[in-house]
């Protein structure tokens, strides 16, 4: 199943979840209607019988229970049918603003990228090899201090505003491997889709969690006059009901989790190619005894789904179960686990210095690990996509050491990372980078440029394929800026890329992977919804893409125009009408730039079908060189489907592109 | 049945009308705290480059004396400077945006900025100094780490506005006050040349 149809399987629970959330509803409403009236009952009989004194008794006993009565039912309904709406409408605004949310709910403390703590420094650096593997921007990491158990999750809509939460557990009891492991099962549900599915999740659950509160507040109520003695009864029972809407959203929750914890450990096991590392924390888990993943923080109902352990405590029955029984997820990855936990012991000392010092032979200049081929083969490009394993890793572990360390301390500082970027954007021509250089000082300070100068004896000799996973690691510095300064970022990057008057298309790429990924945290987490489920609508936009890549490969018109053709073939059959080729004026930045946004809205498996008629396209002069594979790993970025770095030991799969895909 | 109708509305009424309440406080509450961890975090990030401009003073004070015999004032001056900012840092770090603390750590950086100033114009008189290797990379260092705190700073400043407006706007100024939302002090730095009292030529 490659990372399409995962994406694709993904969604399609996604509507599961309305099917059960409605479902769930449902009851609850019924539930809480045969209370109501069973209450208002005993109260209007009461009632009666106080106000009129006199034995109404015998006429009382004939209607006692009318089972139907529309109105209180209409109200039940509208009562219960408003706090979920609220509620979830409440949870899911709360949840745009991305990943940070639900890990700030949770108590977590973001870590500085800049920071010295050696176990905090040893997370980040996971964390960051694993996304240059992955071909995502470092994502923000936080840590739960008050949590001593074994736990982490993943939140976000996208790459753009995800975060990995830890444990204080994880990171004080796991050795290196381990904790490897765990961050690699949290990267395997970025990439699997599974954090939107999640997220929405945690909106609706929140909804229905709410009677819960309420009837917790009405409880302490004051009840008033007798005629109003209903109300902190009325408390008591939404308490009972809130508790019934637990049971339905723990229902749910391991309805759609239980699953996809296999998944996502099967994946983290070809990620790291260490299955020692994932079984290993699994037994500590269960080495720390009942609570050896439990979560301590009252919110933790909340987003039990998304936990990589069990967080609450052992469920009445196995149907409430949000995770697999650890014992059978060790057994899935390792057989011949006999089940008993070892007791669990702190690593050793020697275990936390860094493996910085342990680099192989020194790379022949920053950021060109031997292992990476001059020309990427055509058949290699798109089985990888999404589906990084062991030697992405290697390299990124590589690659990240490669780099000079101002480089890397630069990147994690916002004032470095804008100098960066800066650097990464300047031209090689002498006279055109004095103008840019003075652009720079106008748009933002002498101070910056400065900084500029400063780093760019060092990202000059940056090799073409380490530009982008540069742009990755300087993510986090970039997210330090304010509002105020991030609008001046922008504007200054603009006007670099606008200073030759030449349209560069990595460059403009560059840009857009920096801006795309910031917009989420400085407007809002977008939350794409496909809209596009066919190629035909988006014919145009497939034109513009296709005929740019053509132009951007060569400047001889017939070949521009044959390599076109390579990737238009490639869609023919599923389209009506053949595409037509732009020319270059037609196709320029801001039009692909629509054109990218269009796509990007698009279903997975048309997603799939366009990179792979890209790659054709970069491809048809015979070899796709280091420049192009990069740019493809951009636009494959800006389509939000992350593809690792390319390698020379990349096995071609046995499904590689052909010429026919679909 | 007119009764328990009337009832019915007005209960589901007033449910309705809590859980926005509810809501409301909720979110301006979360919200609050939310940007109050945005400037702590800013302030997290000046105090790194803080510390990294402490740490290179002292190498900066030792390469100068060997060079510097007859202005001793001058590099005790920086010394002490120094240590006064560092405690002050150590004061705010654990507290940031509280006004006194970072007052203190404002006045003592500007102090701080004097007296590394005085000894640059010191130094330009010695040319040697001027170009000894090592005291060229660490005034480049200097003037790199200045630069960050400055590019910090402003990254901090506006985290805390944004912070004490969303403070003092109605109606989250009653959240902010029902549940201890203290305002925030921003880090102001002077100029050195501003502290000269100006020069008045008739």
């Amino acid at each position: 199943m490659d990372f399409f149809e995962r994406q694709e399987k993904s969604r399609r629970n996604t509507k599961f979840l309305v099917v059960y959330f409605v479902a769930g509803v449902a009851m609850m409403i019924l539930t809480i209607y045969l209370v109501a009236s069973v209450v208002f009952n005993v109260a209007g009989s009461r009632h009666r019988h106080h106000y009129y004194g006199y034995d109404y008794d015998s006429q009382v006993q004939m209607n006692q229970v009318p089972l139907w009565n529309p109105k209180l039912f209409c109200g039940v309904a509208i009562g219960t049918l408003a706090v979920i709406g609220i509620g979830s409408l409440f949870k899911t605004m709360e949840l745009a603003q991305g990943g940070s949310a639900v890990s700030s709910m949770m108590g977590g403390r973001l870590i500085n990228p800049n920071t010295t703590n050696l176990d905090e420094r040893k997370l980040m650096n996971i964390v960051e090899e694993m996304a240059l593997a992955s071909g995502v921007p470092v994502p923000q990491v936080y840590v739960m201090d008050g949590e001593e158990g074994i736990n982490a999750f993943a939140a976000g809509h996208t790459t753009s505003d995800a975060t990995v939460t830890v444990t204080r557990g994880c990171m004080k009891l796991l050795t290196r491997d381990e904790l490897q492991g765990v961050i690699a099962h949290e990267f395997s549900h970025i990439l699997n889709g599974d954090m939107r599915l999640n997220l929405r999740l945690l909106g609706i659950i929140f909804g229905i969690l709410c009677l819960a509160v309420i009837g917790r507040v009405l409880l302490y109520a004051r009840g008033g006059s007798r005629d109003r003695n209903a109300l902190p009864l009325f408390g008591v029972v939404l308490l009972i009901l809130g508790y019934v809407g637990v049971f339905f959203g723990r229902l749910i929750q391991a309805a759609v989790s239980r699953q996809r914890e296999f998944l996502a450990d099967a994946s983290a096991v070809q990620f790291t190619r260490n299955p020692l590392g994932i079984t290993s924390a699994l037994k500590k888990i269960g080495g720390l005894g009942e609570s050896g993943s439990r979560i301590r923080h009252a919110h933790a109902e909340e987003i039990s789904h998304m936990f990589f352990g069990n967080g609450l405590s052992a469920p009445l029955f196995t149907l409430l179960a949000t995770h697999p029984p650890l014992v059978d997820r060790i057994r899935a990855i390792d057989p011949s686990f006999d089940g008993k936990f070892p007791p669990v012991k702190y690593p050793s000392e020697e275990e936390i210095p860094e493996r910085i010092g342990r680099t192989a032979a020194p790379p022949r200049f920053p950021g060109i690990p031997p292992i990476v081929p001059a020309a990427v083969a055509l058949g290699a490009v798109m089985p990888n996509l999404g589906t990084p394993n062991t030697a992405h890793l290697h390299y990124a572990v590589e690659l990240r050491n490669s780099y000079p360390p101002a480089l890397q301390t630069a990147a994690r500082d916002a004032m470095g990372a804008t100098a960066l970027i800066y650097g990464l954007l300047m031209s090689t021509d002498s006279a055109m980078r004095a103008q840019q250089l003075d652009l720079l000082a106008q748009n933002t300070s002498a101070a910056v440029r400065q900084e500029t100068e400063r780093l760019l004896p060092q990202i000059d000799p940056v090799a073409t394929n380490a530009k982008l996973p540069l742009v990755d690691l300087a993510l986090p510095g970039l997210r330090q800026l304010s509002p105020a300064q991030y609008q001046q970022f922008s504007k200054a990057t603009q006007a670099l890329i606008e200073a030759d008057g030449q349209i560069d298309l990595f460059e403009y790429v560059l840009q857009k992977i920096v801006l795309r990924h910031l917009d989420t945290q400085f407007n809002g987490a977008r939350k794409t919804v496909t809209q596009y489920y066919a190629l035909t609508p988006l014919a145009t936009d497939v034109s513009i893409l296709l005929s740019a890549l053509a132009h951007a490969g060569s400047n001889d018109p017939a070949q521009c125009q044959s390599a076109f053709q390579q990737g238009a073939q490639s869609l023919s059959s599923l389209m009506p009408t053949p595409l037509r080729y732009v020319s270059s004026d037609q196709c320029n930045l801001p039009q692909v730039d629509t054109a990218l946004a269009r796509l990007n809205q698009a279903a997975p498996q048309i997603k799939k079908n366009v990179l792979n008629a890209c790659a054709l396209v970069v491809a048809a002069d015979g070899v796709i060189e280091e420049m192009e594979a990069e740019l493809l790993r951009a636009i494959a970025d800006a389509l939000d489907c992350p593809m690792p770095p390319f390698l020379q030991s990349a096995e071609p799969a046995a499904a590689a592109a052909t010429p026919n895909a679909g | 049945m007119t009764a328990l109708g009337l009832g019915m509305i007005i209960l589901l009424g007033a449910i309705v009308v809590l859980f926005f309440v509810v809501m409301f406080v909720v979110s301006a509450y979360n919200r609050l705290v939310s940007l109050r961890n945005r400037y702590k975090n800013a302030y997290a990030q000046i105090d790194v480059q803080l510390k990294r401009r402490y740490d290179l003073i002292p190498n900066l004070v030792e390469t100068a004396k060997g060079y510097i015999k007859h202005e001793r004032e001058t590099l005790e001056n920086v010394t002490k400077a120094r240590n006064i900012a560092y405690a002050a840092a150590q004061t705010a770090a654990a507290n940031p945006g509280d006004a006194s603390a970072m007052k203190n750590l404002g006045s003592a950086e500007t102090g701080l900025a004097g007296t590394l100033s005085r000894l640059m114009v010191v130094s330009e008189q010695y040319p040697d100094l001027k170009a000894n290797e090592n005291m060229m990379q660490l005034t480049e260092e200097l003037t790199s780490t200045e630069n960050k705190i400055s590019f910090a700073r402003q990254a901090y400043n506006d985290s805390v506005m944004t912070y004490n407006t969303q403070r003092e706007v109605f109606p989250t100024n009653f959240i902010a006050n029902t549940f201890n939302f203290g305002p925030a002090e921003s880090f102001v730095i002077d100029k050195p040349e501003e502290k000269e009292a100006p020069k008045v030529q008739f």
